[in-house]
């Protein structure tokens, strides 16, 4: 017997608000989070457009001790975990824990953390935190919330760059399929926004020097944001069972790779990991459906992933609502999969799609329809979420209504 | 030169009540160690921080964990000057 697998908790922690109904107004009103911020370290510093979370203090504050000592994209995993597990109705009690999934990514893990080792040791000649490498270890957040929720099931980290997000929501939905979990935290963390970091993203020159304009002519790169999504994911019957409200099913999951190159993405890949993803799933009409791009506003990112979507849906691919939400939060790398899943989800049950915002000048070689600059209202059916990550990984989730 | 217990204890207290995040009142030795909420992580802390102020190396192997069954902050107090000055 097939297990399906729903969606019953949300959980957002994001530049454009942190959490889902914030974010929600963020997205729906075409709000840009992306401003400039000097990052130092020792006598060094650079200043570049990022897409920050301030104002978390106190929430910190109220996370386990261990938790408050632990690196930030563990706890903001945390508080995208708390939120979704509430709206989820469950219960982690002896017997649930031990049938949950916990699968919680990172693209980079405790980066900050790492800096400041560094910074400690060559620049100050002093010893690294004894808790270095707990904070630094890409499963610190999945770990975190093993402990916090006593989940005994399947947990672990998953890591492909910028397609992170994606894959751990995928993998979790295969796991709850196999029967290894009934329940699953899935999603993703990041938090970079550190000198050495940013430093290292220059060196690669494609970080935008303004903001972030995908698919406009005069896009100039990638603005990199902070944040978390996390997801509960259930088995359909298990939901139903106790009465849960579910907000939408994931009803496709398609992963692949290049197998090319390190940098340059491929139309052939992204077009295959969409139609892996869109298997299952038949589309009447291909003006309800909304393609939550992976839109870097990089040079090669967006003309490619215009061709892959032409690819998939052919003739139908004018009528598509697609959009790139990192107009407005940015890049989350690893998180990226995470929190544009609940945006592509928002847009399904609210009907409204979220606009590409800063989009101001046509580009030939993108020639869809980016929603630009204003949100817009549509019945939506079949709601994706892009994500093509640098060295060829594609990852692509599709969710439809309950 | 070595140091002497009475030297180190006010320290020790200092370092131990900064990594107490469950403590309410006063640190004293008499105070139960179950009352400072300290964590596997705090003792790693504590470690460290001693190591740091005091400029002394204490041999500790995390997995072999000296302090189990202790009782008070006197007798984590007493365990750390043994290690110190081995």
């Amino acid at each position: 017997m097939s297990r399906n697998i729903v969606v019953t908790g949300l959980g957002a922690v994001t530049p454009l608000g942190a959490s889902v109904a914030a974010f929600r107004d963020g997205l729906f009103a075409g709000r840009c989070a992306i401003q400039e911020r000097e990052y130092s370290a020792d006598r060094f510093s650079l200043s570049v457009p990022v897409a920050p979370i301030d104002g978390l203090e106190d929430r910190i504050k109220e996370l386990s001790p261990q938790l408050m000592r632990a690196d930030r994209f563990s706890q903001l995993a945390a508080l995208a975990a708390e939120e979704a597990a509430a709206q989820s109705g469950l219960e982690f009690d002896e017997a649930l824990g031990a049938r949950t999934a916990c699968i919680i990514g990172t693209g980079i893990g405790g980066q900050s953390t790492f800096d400041a080792g560094y910074v400690a040791m060559l620049c100050r000649e002093r010893r690294p935190h004894p808790l270095t490498i707990l904070k630094i270890i890409p499963n610190a957040a999945a770990s975190h919330l093993t402990i916090k929720y006593g989940v005994r099931g399947p947990a672990f980290a998953v890591s492909s760059a910028c397609a992170t997000g994606a894959h751990a929501i995928g993998v979790s939905a295969e796991l709850i399929k196999s029967g290894a979990a009934d329940v699953a935290f899935a999603g993703a963390s990041e938090a970079i926004l550190c000198y050495g970091a940013l430093e290292a993203w220059k060196a690669m020159h494609i970080l935008s020097d303004e903001t972030c304009r995908p698919f406009s002519k005069n896009r100039k790169g990638l603005v990199i944001g902070e944040g978390a999504g996390v997801l509960i994911l259930e088995e359909e019957e298990h939901a139903k069972k106790r009465g849960a409200d579910i907000l939408c099913r994931l009803s496709g999951f398609g992963m692949n790779a290049d197998g090319k190159d390190m940098i340059n993405p491929d139309v052939n890949g992204a077009a295959g990991a969409m139609k892996l993803a869109l298997k299952d799933i038949s589309i009447d009409d291909p003006s309800r459906v909304y393609v939550n791009a992976h839109g870097t506003g990089t040079l090669l990112n967006d003309p490619t992933e215009t061709k892959a979507i032409r690819s998939v849906f052919g003739a139908g691919a004018d009528a598509l609502a697609v959009s790139s939400t990192k107009s407005m939060h940015g890049h989350l790398l690893g998180a990226a999969g995470g929190i544009e899943a609940i945006a592509a989800i928002l847009a399904l049950r609210e009907g409204i799609v979220p606009p590409t915002v800063n989009y101001d000048e046509a580009d030939p070689e993108c020639d869809l329809d980016y929603v630009p600059n204003k949100a817009r209202e549509r019945d939506i059916a079949v709601a994706l979420s892009n994500s093509f990550a640098f060295g060829g990984l594609n990852a692509v989730t599709a969710f439809e209504k309950a | 030169m070595e140091r002497s217990m009475a030297e180190l204890e006010p320290t020790l207290l200092e370092i131990i009540k900064d990594h107490a995040v469950g403590l309410t009142g006063e640190l004293s030795r008499e105070t139960p160690i179950a009352d400072l909420g300290i964590d596997s992580f705090s003792v790693v802390e504590i470690i460290y921080e001693v190591e740091e102020k005091l400029g002394v190396e204490v041999p500790f192997n995390a997995n072999e964990n000296p302090f189990g069954d202790m009782a008070t902050v006197g007798d984590l107090i007493d365990a750390l000057d043994k290690l110190i000055k081995k």
